[in-house]
């Protein structure tokens, strides 16, 4: 690899240089994947424009919404306190990426962009209904994350783009996430399944309001149960909707046979961990209402 | 391909190097500082025996480019020692045997000296969690996590 380097000090400038390289730069937050990209040859931009100079693009900031700068990393997302409780399934899908020298330096922003279909943080954000900033000299774009993934390593963004930051609700009372991944061993370990849940229970605490269910590992794209999703709004969460819930990701969902793991283990395991996760979420939303 | 200037601090000492942009500060550390602790390996993060202390955090210097690291401190093996004294936790690999080939051991060192920095009295599955990103393919782990809760205890004491 060999590449002229750059170091902007304001987004203006970052925006300017996306622009003058386009397709021939590329963009360095964590650097965790693209340095390995680049190690192996699959990447070899004759340009490489780092983003940890410019100011304020590891900000996480709590208010109605929470939004996390493209360059905010994985162990923040693991020790800011915003995220310990109904956002905890962001703490529980960062805590288990790589091992700590990775996620001291491992982006939010990195893992979007990579659109890996195996990303851990990108199920939990899609649960959260996130929206993506992204920024070119034509303005400003805000792109649901659902919208924004496109298939393996392929995003709407342009090259040339910086995506900024991402942005979600913060989550009403009655409300909770969780997430899990399977893998075959505990730590630094690509996932062979990921799942995240988010529930939003009426007043009563009775009903499903809301209900996201994402998948990773398991199609081209980290992608939405939807018909999972729809058999449990409006309906009271007992156990068997939950496990219906689970059957009705695990028939929807398109895993591949890979060295990892088989197509049809992959479906077995939606099927346990979507209704695990939700299952998850009812136990933290009862333990918060206690 | 043009080259880059660099200030470096490295265990405290200002170093200045120049050099091409796409050299990684593994490279400058072990080809142009000659400081060979830091080992070499996967080059892909995945074994951990490249890492160094950045700021304070562990990070694996086969994927840091030397440019990022540019105006940061930067820790090494070499620098953990004072005044000709092993750091507690070097004096407890020694004192525990946690060392068979020894080629992982100055990054679990350091990834502990992170880690115990940050968790000054943590658990044995703590600790096993925290070195989770170095590999060792001699120990079992077991002595090495033994070493790394007594040199804790160790640095309590000196408190």
């Amino acid at each position: 690899m060999s590449f002229y380097y750059h170091e902007p000090t304001s987004l203006a400038e970052a925006i300017a240089l996306g622009e003058e390289f386009g397709a021939d730069g590329r963009f360095l937050a964590g650097g965790t994947d693209l340095m390995i990209q680049m190690r192996r040859g699959k990447l070899d931009p004759r340009h490489v424009v780092s983003l940890h100079r410019i100011p304020g693009l590891d900000d996480v900031s709590v208010d109605g919404a929470v939004t996390l700068g493209t360059l905010v990393t994985h162990r923040t997302l693991e020790r800011h306190p915003a995220f310990q409780g109904r956002l905890r399934a962001l703490r529980e899908g960062a805590e288990v990426i790589g091992g700590r020298q990775v996620r001291n330096v491992a982006t939010v922003g990195g893992n979007i962009a990579n659109a890996s279909p195996a990303a851990d943080i990108v199920p939990v954000l899609l649960a959260l209904d996130a929206t993506v900033k992204c920024v070119s000299p034509a303005g400003e774009r805000a792109i649901p994350l659902d919208a924004f993934l496109v298939g393996p390593g392929e995003t709407v963004r342009q090259p040339g783009e910086v995506l900024t930051s991402v942005r979600f609700p913060a989550l009403p009372a009655r409300s909770a996430t969780a997430f899990l991944k399977a893998g075959r061993r505990k730590a630094m370990e690509i996932s062979v399944v990921c799942v995240a849940a988010r529930l939003v229970l009426d007043e009563e605490g009775e009903r499903c309001v809301e209900a996201r269910i994402a998948l990773g590992a398991v199609a081209p794209r980290t992608s939405r149960a939807q018909s999972a999703e729809r058999a449990l709004e409006g309906r009271t969460p007992t156990p068997e909707a939950l496990r219906q819930a689970g059957r009705l990701a695990a028939a929807e969902c398109r895993p591949i046979n890979d060295v990892r793991a088989s197509a049809r283990y992959r479906a077995h395991l939606v099927e346990t961990l979507v209704s695990r996760a939700l299952g998850r979420c009812l136990e933290r939303i009862a333990e918060e209402a206690a | 391909m043009t080259r880059i200037a660099l200030q470096l601090s490295i265990n405290g000492e200002r170093h200045e190097v120049v050099t091409e942009p796409h050299r990684t500060l593994l490279d400058v550390l072990r080809a142009d500082l000659g400081l060979t602790g830091t080992k070499e390996n996967c080059l892909e993060a995945e074994c951990g025996v490249c890492t160094v202390l950045l700021d304070g955090r562990a990070v694996n210097a086969c994927i840091l480019l030397a440019a990022q690291c540019q105006g940061r401190d930067v820790l090494t093996i070499e620098g953990l020692e004072r005044d000709g004294r092993l750091h507690p936790l070097q004096q407890a690999f020694i004192d525990h045997g946690a060392v068979q080939c020894g080629y992982c051991i100055p990054a679990m060192i350091l990834s502990a000296k992170a880690f115990l920095d940050e968790c000054p009295a943590p658990t044995e599955s703590q600790v096993r969690e925290a070195l989770a990103g170095n590999l060792c393919r001699c120990t079992g782990y077991q002595k090495i996590a033994d070493a790394v809760l007594a040199a804790a205890r160790d640095l309590a004491h000196l408190r």
